[in-house]
């Protein structure tokens, strides 16, 4: 049987999804849209005064190297964490109607995404105010924010489809993000660490690349390595690929598991 | 009869269910076991049979939740849905833009979700609760709701289950005067339950189901006959 929703629909559906879900969410508190600016922001603070007060050792700089990594990260943790559960939470609404189960895991991502865009404009508004001029080089940040998007929604969708499967993978896509927090370099960096041989290994991760181009760019007005950037953003786009195409192929058995 | 033309075919189909019974272990369950039948276009064809007879798995079936593990379904037409939206309200959204949302993920365009606004609320008799969040509704009220979405929404192929409730009585009557419209129209219903009466009323043709597997298919006097006596008997 094919789908009743066509491919224009289907992402009709998946935008005004997004809005009323950001409306939803945001009616469910008192402060509404404020927190998603306040939380990054309190991150930002905590820093402030660990590394800033109390550690006073530390420069300026340290403070900012943190900012570009913890808030990248802190969009990637939060999508696959959302992400990997989100089949699972979609069972009521599956056994009524025939929907593409894609739609569970790209409606988080979504909107992940839109509360990133503001989250990330603070960032870059507060580093402003530290001293780190914009330049244009800062329009690089779009497209290796793009490359972690993929990134992003091809793990997102690989563990939203198998978690229903084996719902206890949820553990360990809570061990997974831990795990990229430190193979990302954000407490430390990684260009003054490693030995060369691993430096190598350790960019293939592209979260630890974004965020070394994210600091490169705004912290030294550096352009990233495009020919790098390219060739994550295809082995991302292909990850994709897979990762839509096991969800697809398990559509129909997602609403059986429910039964189990 | 004149020539039918098919909506629906199901040939020998058949489903299991597997439950997890500890590590690694699972029970099969066979929900439906060689069920053949056909769904003509303008019919009502019921659906008769006692609790747990496969009914439910039958409807997710037809709506295309579920693929059949053997033999085959095949359908003709673009818009098979459930009489009534149970659960999938966001509650914290207001019934309008549920409405829209459900309808959107019934398969239609934004633009004739919000066409079909006015008639929702209408129907619905919801009024300036409309504009309220779900999470204050009653749940005749959400039922209302749920059933005022996918009324109003047209589908080619509308299945409808008795044992679903659509809120008080006062709505239950409308909603069951909406029904028999539809069903006297040139609407295809499939028509799903457990009282021979109701079947015997408003279908003309019947599939009696037994323990996951099709007992007879026939014209829907003699068949609920035949199934009333049966059940008295057993």
């Amino acid at each position: 049987m094919q789908h009743k929703l066509n491919n224009l629909r289907f992402w009709q559906l998946v935008k005004v999804k997004i809005q009323m879900n950001l409306k939803s969410e945001a009616s469910k508190h008192q402060l509404n849209y404020i927190w998603w600016l306040l939380e990054p922001a309190l991150f930002i603070a905590i820093y402030y005064v660990i590394f800033g007060v109390f550690l006073n050792a530390r420069s300026e700089n340290f403070i900012a190297f943190l900012i570009c990594g913890k808030i990248p990260f802190l969009w990637f943790s939060r999508s696959v964490t959302n992400a990997s559960s989100s089949i699972m939470t979609g069972t009521g609404l599956m056994n009524q109607i025939d929907i593409p189960k894609l739609f569970f895991p790209l409606v988080v991502i979504g909107q992940d995404l839109v509360k990133t865009f503001f989250v990330f404009m603070l960032m870059l508004s507060i580093l402003w105010t530290m001293g780190y001029q914009p330049s244009l080089a800062w329009f690089a940040i779009i497209p290796v924010a793009l490359m972690q998007l993929l990134f992003i929604s091809s793990l997102a969708i690989i563990f939203a489809s198998f978690v229903p499967f084996l719902p206890d993978l949820r553990f360990i896509v809570q061990t997974f993000t831990m795990l990229m927090m430190f193979a990302s370099g954000i407490f430390y960096n990684p260009s003054q660490f490693l030995i060369p041989e691993h430096k190598v290994l350790f960019f293939f991760n592209p979260l630890a690349a974004a965020i070394d181009m994210y600091r490169d760019i705004i912290m030294e007005g550096l352009l990233p390595n495009w020919n790098q950037l390219t060739i994550l953003a295809i082995g991302c786009g292909l990850a994709l690929i897979v990762a839509i195409f096991l969800i697809r192929k398990f559509d129909h058995n997602y609403p059986r598991l429910v039964l189990q | 009869m004149p020539v039918q033309e098919t909506c629906i075919r199901l040939e020998n189909v058949g489903v299991t269910f597997k439950s997890r019974k500890g590590f690694f272990r699972y029970s099969k369950h066979r929900a439906l076991n060689n069920v053949s039948f056909e769904v003509y276009r303008g019919e009502t064809l019921g659906v008769i049979g006692r609790n747990g007879c496969g009914k439910s798995t039958l409807l997710k079936l037809l709506s295309g939740i579920l693929k059949p593990d053997e033999g085959s379904i095949k359908s003709y037409v673009k818009h098979v849905s459930l009489q009534s939206l149970q659960t999938g309200f966001d509650s914290q959204l207001s019934g309008r833009n549920n409405a829209i949302l459900m309808a959107m993920l019934l398969g239609h365009s934004k633009d004739a979700a919000y066409k079909a606004l006015p008639q929702i609320l209408n129907f619905s008799e919801l009024g300036n609760s409309f504009e309220e969040p779900v999470k204050t509704y009653s749940s005749g009220m959400r039922a209302r709701l749920g059933f005022s979405v996918s009324m109003l929404m047209r589908a080619d192929v509308l299945l409808v289950d008795e044992t679903l409730g659509v809120g008080d009585k006062s709505f239950r009557i409308k909603a069951e005067a909406v029904i028999s419209e539809r069903i006297s129209s040139e609407q295809t219903v499939v028509f799903v339950s457990h009282s021979g009466e109701q079947v015997k009323r408003v279908c003309q043709r019947a599939v009696w189901l037994d323990q996951g597997e099709v007992i007879k298919v026939g014209m829907a006097e003699d068949l609920v006959d035949e199934y009333e006596q049966y059940s008295l008997g057993a």
